[in-house]
């Protein structure tokens, strides 16, 4: 079922490594590489997706509000009403 | 030679070369988390049944009480029926999430994954109605009522399906207890196709972010994925926890703590949070039948992603007005679901029929076209700038 290591593709002068627990950082450069590219990344996107959100909030804050005057009675009717 | 214990027999061999020895792409993101996701819920929602089912009573006298009873003497009861509820909120969450997925980055072109993963989406759909039915609230009775009413509208024999279903003139006793059978028996033949699932998953190998073909970087599952499957499962855990145990009726409707009565019709029938999507397009066509067809078609739009979607990337991770459409339809369901839940008042009336309308164009006008057009528009953009 499927392709195992060894077949996968045609690859010549294969490399195979590892790294010895004892040297393995879980985190290497956290702070100083990885939040930058954190904000690289969010820049990357927040105009493709920020756009349809403000989209969303805009049509359910119109619908919620139009919903909501429509239930009202028009204050204009009754104003010369004791 | 020494003889290696996970490929001494074709069991092992099996479970080796689908968990351990599996070849992975390396750049799979957090995302490619939701398929080992959804089936951990699959399987909480099967120990959590199973042990529902142990008191449960399926008579149309004793269903809402046996409920009540399950929560307040059974030992533990309330946390079983907790974890049950949320769980199945968290399930469509993650399946949600996994279908997405699956749209973003054209994983839809393993098309036996893709059809076998549409079959289990509806099947998951039929479980959770016919759960929803079987504590026998006044929104289990009318959700009942509502849904499979839809049948009557089948031409010629749409009267007979639904008095098969129902098994009398109404929804009633013997609809509660075969919805009971079905409920239990579905889950473990959702096991059997999430199986079939992986067998043409692990065909081709899975996807990846960017689209391309991943053969050239492969790590095995074990260790890499499985920890990263085993760390997913310690959040959808803790997720799953605090909601049963600090907001388990958060999605459940009022109108289901009291018991199922015919006579009495809930103002607002509505179904759970994961289905309002579907009942928003129903409700938005005023024709019952072309109502229907609206909703078997919602749902149809997964069967036809490979021809509405055509590109010669695959993934849209390079495709930034495929992306915004995609937030687009993202959107878009987020407003339907919500209008779902909405009363039958304006504007609401308008503004979900104008919602199903923008899904439908999404789906067969802005894929189609800008899938198939996006590369020559950038090139024209690269050209002249
Ligand atoms: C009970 C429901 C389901 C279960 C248990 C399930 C399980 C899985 C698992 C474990 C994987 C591999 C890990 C991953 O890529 O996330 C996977 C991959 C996949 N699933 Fe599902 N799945 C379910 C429903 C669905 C649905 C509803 C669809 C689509 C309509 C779907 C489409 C796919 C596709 C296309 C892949 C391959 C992804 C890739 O390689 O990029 N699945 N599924």
């Amino acid at each position: 079922m499927g392709k195992t290591f060894g077949q996968l593709a045609y690859i010549r002068h294969i490399i195979t490594f590892s790294l010895s627990p004892f040297e393995q950082r879980a985190f290497p450069n956290f702070f100083s590489n990885g939040f930058p590219n954190l904000v690289r990344r969010f820049r990357g996107q927040i105009f493709r997706i920020g756009p349809p959100f403000a989209l969303l909030y805009i049509a359910f804050d119109w619908t919620t509000k139009t919903h909501q005057a429509l239930l009202r009675k028009n204050p204009a009717d009754y104003i010369n009403d004791e | 030679m020494t003889k290696i214990f996970r490929k001494s027999n074709p069991l092992n061999k099996m479970i080796n070369s689908s968990l351990i020895d599996l070849p992975s792409p390396s750049n799979i993101s957090y995302l490619w988390n939701f398929g080992s996701l959804t089936g951990l819920c699959l399987a909480l929602q099967i120990i959590s049944g199973l042990l529902l089912t142990m008191h449960f009573s399926p008579s149309i006298n004793l269903a809402f009480d046996s409920t009540v009873h399950i929560v307040r003497d059974v030992y533990g009861g309330w946390f079983i029926r907790n974890v049950h509820i949320s769980g199945a909120s968290l399930f469509f969450t993650c399946m949600f999430i996994h279908i997405g997925r699956g749209i973003y980055y054209g994983s839809f072109k393993n098309l036996k994954t893709w059809y076998s993963g549409v079959i289990l989406f509806i099947l998951s759909m039929l479980t959770a109605f016919l759960g929803y039915v079987l504590p026998w609230g006044q929104m289990s009775f009318w959700a009942a009522t509502v849904i499979t009413n839809l049948l009557s509208a089948v031409p010629m024999m749409g009267g007979t399906l639904v008095e098969t279903v129902w098994g009398g003139y109404s929804v009633g006793d013997p609809t509660l207890k075969r919805f009971l059978v079905l409920h239990f028996l579905m889950p473990f033949s959702m096991i059997a196709v999430s199986l079939i699932h992986l067998v043409f998953l692990h065909e081709t190998g899975s996807n990846n972010p960017m689209g391309i073909n991943p053969n050239m970087d492969k790590i095995p599952f074990h260790p890499y994925l499985s920890f990263k499957d085993i760390l997913g499962f310690s959040f959808l855990l803790t997720f799953l926890i605090t909601f049963s145990l600090l907001l388990p009726y958060l999605t459940t409707d009022p109108d289901n703590f009291s018991p199922a009565n015919s006579m009495v019709t809930p103002p607002h029938i509505k179904p759970e949070w994961y289905f309002l999507f579907a009942y928003s397009i129903l409700r938005a066509i005023p024709n019952k039948l072309a109502g229907i067809i609206a909703l078997v078609m919602s749902l149809s739009v997964l069967l036809l992603m490979p021809i509405l979607i055509r590109s010669n990337k695959r993934s849209m991770t390079f495709m930034p007005l495929m992306q915004v459409t995609f937030w687009l339809m993202v959107c878009n369901f987020i407003f339907l679901s919500w209008l779902g839940a909405m009363p039958l008042e304006p504007p609401f009336i308008l503004m979900s029929q104008i919602s199903s309308f923008i899904y439908f164009f999404i789906f067969f006008v802005m894929f189609p076209l800008i899938s198939r057009n996006e590369d020559k528009i950038l090139e024209f953009h690269a050209m002249y700038s």
